[in-house]
């Protein structure tokens, strides 16, 4: 870019976050800082004896610029006890006087590395009302115990704010906790593996032998068997039983129904052995099985961990809202009580709650989230502001005209689209092999018994070794194992999946659509001339700085421009004028130049630039492409289609149509998106959908797979089947390399597992499963099986990692 | 044979309660999370330079 020629580049970076401190940052006796939030962080800590913080390799404070000017109310909402329920947790028991405690659990979305588990569980050293903290780096939480006659709970989320974690207060109450699901899987597996460790120690002796051991240590060794396979079957293997139960209940067959059936065959037929002394039973097979069906479980638990999804579009919306409550004091009330005809007053980054009109002269308003424009968007008194759009610039007063829950965003969140009604693929597939399975094993079953018939136990004996053999465990280790490890693998490169089944979704997409704005592009927007001499847009740029309005500080740029500056008069929503150098300079709207130069201007949209007096040219705002976003293109059309579909006005068209061989589309609205994907898939492709923002909601939902992009952990994200972090996206040839080959290593996976089963099978018709046969055949299959998805998808892991 | 009987009763005895102490483990919440303890031990105990206020600082109070 030519404006970097004529100016110094001053790179140091942060002692706080690490970020480049543009223009030469923030000085202070501490150091650099690349603003006024980190330094003001930094002294804190300093002053509290903390900055051993500071003393791993890279600054890992959060930055405290891009978070933009924040409030210092914005946690009043925590003052009200319904809000505060949902943050509040764990406390004891309500005592009074200094012994009274308690305990709240806040997402922190910033809490990233080691140093801030070191940070955020020294709280106290911050604030004497803080007895503990306990920071969670995998779920990104941290759990305060406070006084609370010394600290309220609003108090405790500033104290968080202060030091640079800015937690995030969930906009509808918490959905049950994940805690207990998890725990009950440990208690299960622990008690699976307890039981079947002990059972084979017991089962030995008789295999070793060789023949029946005596009476008395058989009768001994049975009872202890059963005494404990029968709390696996009821706790364990639970999940299966109950999963079956409520399958045939609906009518319907799932891959739990011929699990559930074999573990009940094994379990029915030991019991019987024992019961009438005819053997010892398989008692010791069927703890082990079960046990390594869980072992399953726990690699798809460990996966989902990794990723919380629980947002609407509540959590897009600021918590309060200061309301007019007479004689000019703005209230902060509840986002719930808010009503039409309530006057608000809106500061710079708040998003607008509810469709409403502007009560100032003119505002400038960001939906970038909404539609996709880049550029913000001016609006005059009277002006309708939709719901969703940014307040940039400076503070507005808005009357509100419509109900919270029936605004555009509400409306656009409850969309048909978004409530998934396909079923995924792989529920799907698993049903109807799940059917068809046990429909074979029955089959196999019954034939197998009439083969024998006349001996009747013969016959039952048989019957019951093919239901037991034909459990399709490794099939159902399989996939949770191969896909709990991808969504591991994809996760660390940047691509969160929702579900399982995703990554088998992912695998088998044909063709992509992108959004633009969000997508292709990131990271902050820059200001780009137009028409402008390099020492003109110099002098626009120094005037710029003067301004703290996004659209002044995106055409001011990184760097520092020499220049002095005199007389600089700013009209809040237009522009600025100003000496720079000893010219007249102007920048703002076209309406703003037209006034001063006392021409015309032409409407178009970008920031017009006049100096001494005549119009020289325009400032555009652009988004820059993602870094290697250019090669991702061309490696992706070589194997999918691709598709561009962007909200904006095509200003860039000629940019991007190259990369997508002219499958480009602008100005399409969120329904245009939706109507396209629905209409590919209708010819039959496999549509996978890339994008950020709401206007991409309809269009992710409907999609095979919709990935949203997200630059930002605390953003919002619409119904989705994953989340890919905007770094991540010049990332996704790879990603979904790893996703196709995870759908080999399953196939691959099955074919191990029936190999097995029809050995068993053949073992089970002729008559010959014995228990120690079983014993084998059934943990080695289950352990070859994990070990296989387990391995293999590490192996690709490591091997895309290194690629 | 009363011998191992006796053995037998008092290993599962042992494992027993091996089992009950990982189920109370479990149940306390020493499982929900693994990662951040691993952490947690590195850092080292540095005494704050500035002295604070009385009260108790290391309280540890039971959820």
């Amino acid at each position: 870019m030519e404006a970097t020629l004529d100016a110094p580049i001053v790179l140091t970076t942060c002692r706080h976050c690490g970020d480049p401190c543009a223009g030469g940052g923030v000085r202070s006796s501490h150091g650099r800082f690349c603003c006024d939030g980190c330094a003001t962080v930094f002294a804190l800590l300093a002053d509290r004896g903390l900055d051993d913080y500071y003393a791993c390799d890279v600054a890992p404070g959060v930055s405290q610029r891009t978070a933009g000017p924040r409030e210092a109310d914005r946690f009043a909402a925590l003052d009200d006890p319904a809000v505060a329920e949902r943050v509040l947790g764990g406390a004891p028991p309500d005592g009074t006087g200094a012994g009274a405690l308690a305990c709240a659990v806040f997402d922190v979305p910033s809490l990233h590395c080691a140093s801030c588990v070191w940070l955020l569980e020294r709280l106290w050293q911050v604030d004497d009302g803080i007895v503990r903290a306990e920071a969670d780096l995998l779920r990104r939480t941290v759990q305060v115990w406070f006084r609370r006659d010394h600290l309220s709970l609003r108090a405790v989320a500033e104290r968080l704010a202060s030091i640079g974690y800015e937690p995030e207060i969930a906009g509808e109450t918490r959905q049950g906790a994940a805690t207990p699901a998890r725990r009950r899987l440990y208690v299960q597996l622990g008690l699976a593996g307890f039981a079947a460790g002990n059972m084979m120690i017991f089962s030995i002796p008789r295999y070793a032998n060789g023949a029946p051991l005596e009476p008395a240590f058989q009768a001994l060794f049975d009872a202890l068997n059963l005494v404990l396979a029968t709390p696996v079957l009821i706790v364990s293997a639970g999940d299966w039983l109950r999963g079956a139960w409520r399958a045939l209940a609906a009518g319907r067959l799932t891959l739990d129904v011929p699990v559930a059936l074999g573990l009940l065959a094994l379990y029915a037929r030991s019991v019987a052995e024992i019961a009438t002394g005819a053997g010892p039973g398989f008692l010791d097979a069927f703890a082990g099985l079960v046990f390594f069906l869980l072992i399953g479980r726990l690699f798809q638990q460990k996966a989902f961990d990794r990723i919380a999804f629980d947002r609407t579009w509540r959590s897009f919306l600021p918590l309060t809202v200061r309301v007019a409550a007479g004689d000019g004091v703005w209230q902060a009330t509840p986002l719930d009580d808010v009503r039409p005809g309530d006057r608000v007053l809106l500061r710079p980054q708040e998003v607008v709650p509810a469709d409403a009109r502007l009560l100032d002269a003119t505002g400038t308003i960001d939906y970038a989230f909404v539609t996709g424009e880049t550029s913000p968007v001016i609006v005059g008194d009277g002006e309708l502001v939709r719901a969703g759009g940014r307040v940039v610039g400076r503070a507005l007063r808005l009357v509100i005209v419509a109900e919270i829950h029936h605004t555009e965003l509400a409306r656009l969140w409850r969309h048909p689209a978004f409530t998934r009604a396909t079923q995924p693929w792989l529920t799907d597939v698993a049903g109807r092999f799940g059917a068809w399975f046990t429909a074979a094993t029955l089959l196999l079953a019954v034939a197998g018994a009439a083969a024998w018939w006349p001996d009747a136990a013969m016959a039952a004996q048989v019957a019951s070794a093919v239901l037991i053999i034909a459990c399709p465990c490794a099939l159902t280790l399989a996939a949770p194992v191969t896909l709990g490890t991808a969504m591991g693998i994809l996760g660390r490169a940047g691509l969160y999946v929702k579900q399982p089944a995703v990554v088998l979704d992912l695998s088998r997409v044909d063709t992509i659509v992108f959004d633009k704005t969000g997508t292709l592009t990131g990271g902050a927007r820059r200001a780009e001339p137009v028409d402008l001499t390099p020492y003109e847009w110099r002098l626009a740029r120094r005037l710029a700085a003067e301004s703290a309005h996004p659209i002044s500080r995106a055409i001011a740029g990184d760097t520092v421009v020499d220049g002095t500056v005199a007389e600089t008069i700013e009209t809040p929503g237009a522009g600025i004028r100003g000496t720079v150098d000893h010219r007249t300079v102007a920048i703002g709207t076209p309406a703003f130049v037209a006034a001063l130069t006392g021409r015309p201007v032409p409407a178009v949209t970008g920031t017009a630039v006049a100096i001494d007096g005549r119009l020289r040219g325009w400032a555009r705002l652009a988004a820059p492409a993602r870094r290697g976003i250019e090669s991702a293109l061309v490696r992706l059309s070589g194997t999918t289609t691709v598709w561009l579909l962007s909200g904006d006005d095509g200003a860039d068209a000629d940019d991007w149509a190259p990369f997508f061989g002219g499958r480009v589309r602008f100005r399409q609205s969120p329904d245009d998106k939706l109507a396209f994907v629905e209409a590919r898939r209708r010819a039959g492709a496999r549509v996978l959908m890339i994008g950020d923002g709401l206007n991409d909601a309809g269009a992710l939902a409907a999609a095979d797979a919709g990935l949203a992009v997200s630059d930002d952990t605390a953003c919002l994200v619409p119904a989705c089947d994953a989340v890919i972090g905007g770094d991540a996206v010049p990332r996704l040839p790879a990603l979904l390399a790893i996703a196709r080959r995870a759908r080999q290593v399953i196939v691959l996976c099955f074919a191990v597992s029936v190999v097995y089963n029809v050995l068993g099978l053949g073992l089970a018709l002729t008559g010959r499963l014995t228990p120690l046969a079983t014993a084998v055949l059934m943990p080695v299959s289950s352990l070859t099986v994990i070990g296989l998805a387990a391995g293999a998808m590490r192996w690709i892991g490591r091997k895309a990692v290194a690629a | 044979m009363s011998v191992i009987v006796l053995l037998i009763a008092a290993g599962g005895l042992v494992a027993g309660g091996f089992l009950a102490a990982f189920v109370w483990a479990v149940r306390s919440g020493q499982f929900d999370d693994t990662t951040t303890p691993a952490l947690r031990i590195l850092f080292d105990d540095r005494r704050p330079t500035t002295t604070r206020s009385e009260g108790p600082r290391h309280a540890q109070p039971r959820s």
